[in-house]
């Protein structure tokens, strides 16, 4: 049997490959060519998607605590979080790169007139003070209480990102059904937990 | 009085070399399948079927060429066949292409019928027997905000109405693809209230610009691309040109298309193409012109506005979206 140190540092491993293994493969495939006829939409959407998996993930983390009482989700969801911020800036950044050339005129403009560029945007800037007060100086520093407050901005961001992808959707809900569902699920949970455990 | 000066035949009327290419390949592959069929249920065993067969051997021969995208470049026949919205195949633009063999064409009947003095079903050979087959190059664009030049082989819808007489009650003509939803996966779900149904107002249908289309490139239209007949209407949103036809019905009451059935506030019965007129949930003042890069400003009508502007004076078009 390992030894409760080594089961987190390998978990932690396994995050690291599992959050960069698609960087890699995404782009192996654009310098391939294997993106089809929109290479450039296909990175927006395979980053946008990662991004949303990953941060529902992090939430995940917390019940994933909960029920199995293993420290290892707690360690590793500050680093999972960071990873899922980075997916998600990596989206907006080669939607305003790859898909729209950096031409800011439009970028904006966009932002102003289309509901799913704003849900996007600001589900991803809500995450800003997440990422920078997940350093360890800056939580203790906050403390507990304020730090958890904080961070319940996660549940809004991802419901700004769910919304963004319904939005975005044409007739097929499949996806998006599943994200929605995923995160309905993760704040019941959540509610439900707080009830029971009356924090 | 001045002497009719004959115009110069400018470049972009010059075969690109991609078409005359294609055409040597479907050439030699032709030569390959006679080989084959010469080879008694060798390699064919049924052989191809009739439509097919006459379909082939109209584009062996010239046919005339009308170049209308103002010399703009063919998108490349890869992209065309692999980036589809073509939703009873799949909703990702790589699903026709994936499940194209899903999409069974023999044998292909056609119906006629409605508000027509000649209404009658008919095997898709006897219909190319008596159209008269021609190229066109149009512009393609998507109610995504994409779009490609696509050279087009079919013939003038209005050729095929005629032969059936329109009665005068005929005001509309209702277009639907094929139902199969044991080989259709799309259509095993309620994405849309199939069978995918498109209509035209008459004057629309019978516009010389509007085309059933059987072939591109110079060869036989793939399945992903709306086998083996399509409508092609290059002025309107891509979504107005129904694959897959298997019944033409002219009415007298507008017909409501699917896509207006399943959001009239996004999808109007006109849906032409109009850079003033926002989707409501993104611009249609550009397009990604598919293998280019950047954008393209979108041009009112699709650029077709001299032929068809008159068939709309007078109305609103933010109304009729």
């Amino acid at each position: 049997m390992l030894s409760a140190r080594t089961r987190i540092t390998a978990f932690r491993l396994l995050v690291l490959v599992a959050c960069a293994t698609p960087a890699l493969y995404i782009t192996w495939q654009w310098f391939y060519g294997d993106l089809g006829a929109v290479p450039s939409e296909a990175v927006v959407h395979f980053t946008g998607r990662t991004g949303l998996i990953l941060l529902l993930t992090t939430i995940a983390f917390g019940p994933a605590f909960r029920l199995t009482g293993w420290v290892g989700f707690m360690i590793a969801r500050r680093q999972i979080g960071l990873w899922a911020f980075f997916w998600l800036l990596a989206h907006m950044l080669s939607w305003m790169g790859l898909d729209q050339y950096w031409d800011w005129p439009w970028i904006a403009k966009e932002m102003v007139d289309l509901p799913y560029v704003r849900y996007g945007a600001a589900g991803l800037v809500l995450l800003v003070p997440l990422a920078v007060t997940s350093f360890k100086r800056v939580r203790q520093a906050m403390g507990e209480r304020a730090w958890h407050w904080l961070h319940r901005l996660v549940y809004v961001s991802a419901a700004l990102g769910v919304t963004h992808l319904w939005i975005l959707t044409r007739a097929d809900y499949r996806m998006a059904s599943l994200f929605l569902g995923v995160l309905l699920f993760l704040v019941v949970f959540r509610v439900g937990d707080a009830i029971v455990h009356r924090r | 009085m001045a002497r009719y000066r004959y115009p110069a035949l400018p470049a972009s009327e010059v075969t690109p070399k991609a078409l005359f290419e294609a055409r040597r390949r479907f050439l030699r592959r032709g030569v390959a399948l006679g080989a084959a069929a010469a080879a008694p249920g060798l390699l064919w065993p049924q052989g191809a079927s009739a439509w097919q067969e006459a379909l082939k051997s109209e584009l062996d021969g010239e046919l005339p060429t009308r170049r209308m995208a103002g010399g703009e470049a063919l998108t490349d026949y890869e992209d065309v066949t692999t980036y589809n919205n073509f939703y009873e195949l799949g909703t990702r633009k790589s699903d026709p292409e994936v499940f194209a063999h899903k999409l069974v064409t023999d044998p292909w009947s056609l119906t006629i019928e409605g508000e027509v003095e000649k209404p009658g079903t008919l095997a898709l050979e006897d219909v190319l027997s008596r159209e008269a087959l021609e190229e066109r190059i149009y512009r393609l664009r998507c109610v995504e905000a994409w779009s490609m030049v696509i050279p087009w082989i079919g013939f003038p819808l209005r050729d095929l109405l005629q032969r059936h007489d329109p009665t005068s009650r005929a005001k509309y003509v209702l277009f639907e693809s094929i139902l199969d939803p044991d080989n259709l996966r799309g259509q095993r779900r309620s994405i849309l209230d199939w069978p995918y149904r498109e209509a035209l107002r008459m004057d629309e249908a019978m516009h010389p610009l509007t085309l059933l289309a059987v072939g591109m490139y110079g060869e036989m239209m793939p399945n992903q691309n709306g086998a083996p007949i399509r409508l092609v209407v290059p002025w309107k949103y891509g979504f107005k040109s129904i694959k897959s036809v298997v019944r033409i019905a002219l009415t007298e009451e507008r017909p409501t298309p699917s896509w207006v059935a399943q959001n009239p506030e996004e999808y109007g019965f006109y849906a032409n193409v109009n850079p003033e007129v926002d989707h409501p949930r993104w611009s249609q003042a550009r397009e990604r012109r598919i293998g280019e890069r950047g954008y393209r400003e979108t041009l009112m009508f699709n650029g077709y506005g001299d032929e068809v502007a008159e068939l709309y004076a007078g109305m609103d078009l933010n109304r009729h979206y």
